[in-house]
C-alpha cells in the first residue's frame, strides 16, 4: 500500500495523543491530556522528567517499530504512578502491591507501553508505513538521558494524567 | 462441559488480566508465554479457545498459529487473536490463516469476555456442577443417526463403561428425548435430511436444559464441507466414520471433564498403584502425567508412603513411557515415597537395552512388590 499520508509533527503529535490517551483510558480509566511538546535535539534529563521529579526513580518502557518505518518509543513513568498503575491493571490493592516484585511493575509498564507504541504503529501502518512491533524493554533509573542517532526525528510529548506525569520520546527514521 | 482457555502472550500482565476476566465463569485458564509453549499446552492441555499474541520471543503468534493448523489434531481449536498489532494490512494477513476473532489491544475485559463467549459456551461459577464426576459414574449418552449399524456399533464399543447410549433416527425424537432427559452429551450425524443436524444443534443450544451439553458430529472422513458447517455452527468435536471407539470412548470423558484418573490410579491396602495400560499413546501419557503429581501428593497427604509402578500390562516400552516412568519415580523421590516396579518379561528385557532404564529392577507380581515394599526401607527403593 503507498504511503496516503506525509509524516509531520502534527501527525505524530495526535498519533501519541489518542494512543496513550486511549491506553490509559481502556485499560485504568484513567484520562490523560497533553502538556508540552518539544522536538530535536538531546533534553536534559531533568526537562524529560520534569523537574519536580528530576530525582525519582523512572520506569521507562521501550518498544520499537521496524518496517518502512522505523522507530522507538520510551515512555517515562515516575516510579510511584507505575506502580499505581500496575495495581490498577492488575486489581492489586496497595498491600498486595506492595508483596509483588519489581518485575511485576516492569511487566506492567512493559505492556501498557507495548499497547501505546502498538496503537500509535497501526496508525502508521493505515497510512502506509506498514511495520511491525518489537519486544517491549524496560529501563529503570534515576539519572539518565536517552542520545539519539543523528538521523533520526525526536518528537517529546508530555502528558498529564490527574496530576502524575508521563512523558513520551519517540525517535523515527523513514526508510529510504 | 468446563471449558479450557489458553492464553499466549509473553507479557504476564495480559495473563493475569486474561485470568481475571474470566474469573466468575467456570473455565480453567492455561497460560504460555510464546508460540513453542502455547503448542507443547494446545497439545497437552485440549483447551477449548486459544488467546494469542503475536509478537512474542522464541517462537511469535504468526507462526505458531501456521503451525497449529497444519496439526491435524489441533486445527480444530478456535484462535481469538489478542495482540497489539493491528494494522489492516496485518489484521487481514492473519485473518486469512483462519482465527474466529480478533481483538486489538488496549481492550475491555468485557470485550474479551463478550466476544469469547460468542466462541464457547460460558458459564458463570454459579452454575457449574459442583461434584467433579468420574469416568465410574452413569452418564446418559443420546445418538441422532438413521443408520442403526452405527448406534449398534458405538453402543457395543461402549459397552464396558456405565453410560447409557440411547439411540434416535430423527430430529423430532431427538427433541423429545432432550426435553424428558436432557443428555450429558449428544452425537448427531451430520447424514441427517434437509441440515437436520445443523437445526437440531440450534435447537440443543436454545433449550436451556441443554445448552451446555457437549454436542458431537459424525461424518464420513472424506466430507470435508459438512465437517465445516459443524464446526463454525460451534458443535463440540467432530468424530469421523468409522469411529475409532477407543478415541470416541477418551473424547466423550475429555468433553465431559470426567475424572479418568481411576483408570490408572488406585490403593490398594497402604500402597498407591499406578497401572499402565497395554497402549500408552501420547494422549494416554498426557492423561496420567496431568493426575501423576496430584495423586501421588494425596496418598502421601492420606498416610501412604509406598507406591507401586505397574507396567506389567504394557505391549510396547517407547521414549514416551520411559520419560513418564522417570517422571514418576522422580516424583516419588520428591514426596519421599518409596516405590517399586512391576513388569512383564518383554518389557523388562527392553528396558535392559536402553542406558537409561538397565539399571531398573523389576518385580513379576504386585504381591511380589508389597512384599518388597514390606521389607526395610534400604531395601525396598528398586532404582
Amino acid at each position: 500500500m503507498p504511503a496516503t499520508q506525509v509524516i509531520t509533527e502534527s501527525l505524530i503529535r495526535e498519533n501519541i495523543h489518542r494512543a496513550i490517551a486511549d491506553v490509559l483510558k481502556t485499560m485504568l480509566g484513567r484520562d490523560c491530556e497533553i502538556t508540552t511538546a518539544a522536538t530535536q535535539g538531546t533534553l536534559p534529563a531533568s526537562q524529560i522528567r520534569g523537574t519536580d521529579e528530576a530525582s525519582s526513580p523512572q520506569v521507562v518502557g521501550t518498544v520499537g517499530f521496524i518496517g518502512d518505518i522505523n522507530g522507538l518509543i520510551y515512555l517515562y513513568f515516575p516510579l510511584r504512578f507505575a506502580e499505581i498503575c500496575t495495581g490498577q491493571l492488575l486489581g492489586l490493592d496497595e498491600a498486595e502491591l506492595a508483596q509483588s516484585s519489581d518485575e511485576i511493575v516492569n511487566d506492567a509498564i512493559g505492556e501498557l507501553t507495548n499497547m501505546s507504541v502498538g496503537s500509535f504503529k497501526n496508525k502508521l501502518c493505515d497510512a502506509g508505513y506498514p511495520c511491525m512491533l518489537t519486544i517491549p524493554s524496560i529501563l529503570r533509573g534515576a539519572n539518565f538521558c536517552v542520545e539519539p542517532i543523528s538521523s533520526a526525528q525526536r518528537y517529546i510529548y508530555s502528558f498529564d494524567s490527574n496530576g502524575h506525569r508521563i512523558v513520551a520520546d519517540i525517535l523515527v527514521k523513514c526508510v529510504d | 462441559m468446563r471449558h479450557k482457555i489458553l492464553t499466549v502472550d509473553d507479557s504476564k500482565t495480559v495473563r493475569i488480566i486474561v485470568r481475571k476476566a474470566f474469573k466468575a465463569f467456570d473455565c480453567e485458564i492455561l497460560e504460555a508465554a510464546n508460540g513453542v509453549e502455547g503448542l507443547a499446552l494446545a497439545a497437552k492441555g485440549s483447551p477449548t479457545l486459544i488467546l494469542l499474541d503475536v509478537t512474542m520471543p522464541v517462537m511469535d503468534g504468526v507462526e505458531m498459529l501456521a503451525k497449529l493448523k497444519a496439526d491435524p489434531a489441533l486445527k480444530g481449536i478456535p484462535v481469538m487473536m489478542l495482540t497489539a498489532e493491528g494494522g489492516r494490512d496485518n489484521v487481514l494477513k492473519i485473518a486469512k490463516m483462519g482465527i474466529r476473532d480478533y481483538i486489538v489491544k488496549p481492550f475491555k475485559e468485557e470485550t474479551l469476555v463478550e466476544k469469547a463467549g460468542r466462541i464457547i459456551e460460558l458459564r458463570s461459577l454459579a452454575d457449574a456442577p459442583s461434584k467433579v464426576r468420574s469416568i465410574l459414574d452413569p452418564a446418559t449418552l443420546l445418538i441422532v443417526e438413521d443408520k442403526p449399524a452405527i448406534v449398534q456399533q458405538i453402543q457395543d464399543g461402549l459397552k464396558h463403561t456405565p453410560w447409557k447410549v440411547h439411540g434416535v433416527t430423527t430430529q423430532g425424537e431427538a427433541a423429545d428425548f432432550c426435553t424428558k432427559t436432557p443428555p450429558d452429551l449428544i452425537m448427531i450425524s451430520l447424514s441427517l435430511e434437509n441440515d437436520a443436524a445443523l437445526t437440531l444443534f440450534r435447537l440443543v443450544r436454545t433449550n436451556p436444559k441443554t445448552k451446555f451439553t457437549p454436542v458431537f458430529a459424525l461424518v464420513v472422513k472424506t466430507e470435508t464441507a459438512p465437517q465445516q458447517a459443524a464446526q463454525a455452527a460451534g458443535f463440540t468435536a467432530i468424530v469421523t466414520k468409522p469411529i475409532d471407539l477407543i478415541d470416541l470412548e477418551a473424547r466423550i470423558a475429555k468433553a465431559m471433564n470426567l475424572d479418568t484418573s481411576h483408570r490408572y490410579f488406585s490403593v490398594d491396602g497402604n500402597c498407591t498403584v499406578m497401572q499402565l495400560p497395554e497402549s500408552c499413546t501420547q494422549s494416554v501419557i498426557a492423561e496420567i502425567s496431568t493426575y501423576m503429581k496430584g495423586k501421588l501428593a494425596a496418598s502421601v497427604d492420606a498416610g501412604h508412603n509406598k507406591a507401586i509402578i505397574d507396567v506389567h500390562k504394557l505391549k510396547a516400552l517407547h521414549m514416551g513411557v520411559i520419560k513418564l516412568l522417570l517422571q514418576a519415580m522422580q516424583t516419588c523421590r520428591e514426596l519421599g515415597v518409596r516405590y517399586v516396579l512391576v513388569g512383564n518379561p518383554q518389557i523388562v528385557a527392553e528396558c535392559r537395552g536402553f542406558e537409561d532404564t538397565r539399571s531398573w529392577n523389576f518385580q513379576n507380581s504386585s504381591e511380589e512388590a508389597k512384599d518388597h515394599l514390606s521389607r526395610a526401607p534400604a531395601l525396598a527403593e528398586s532404582v
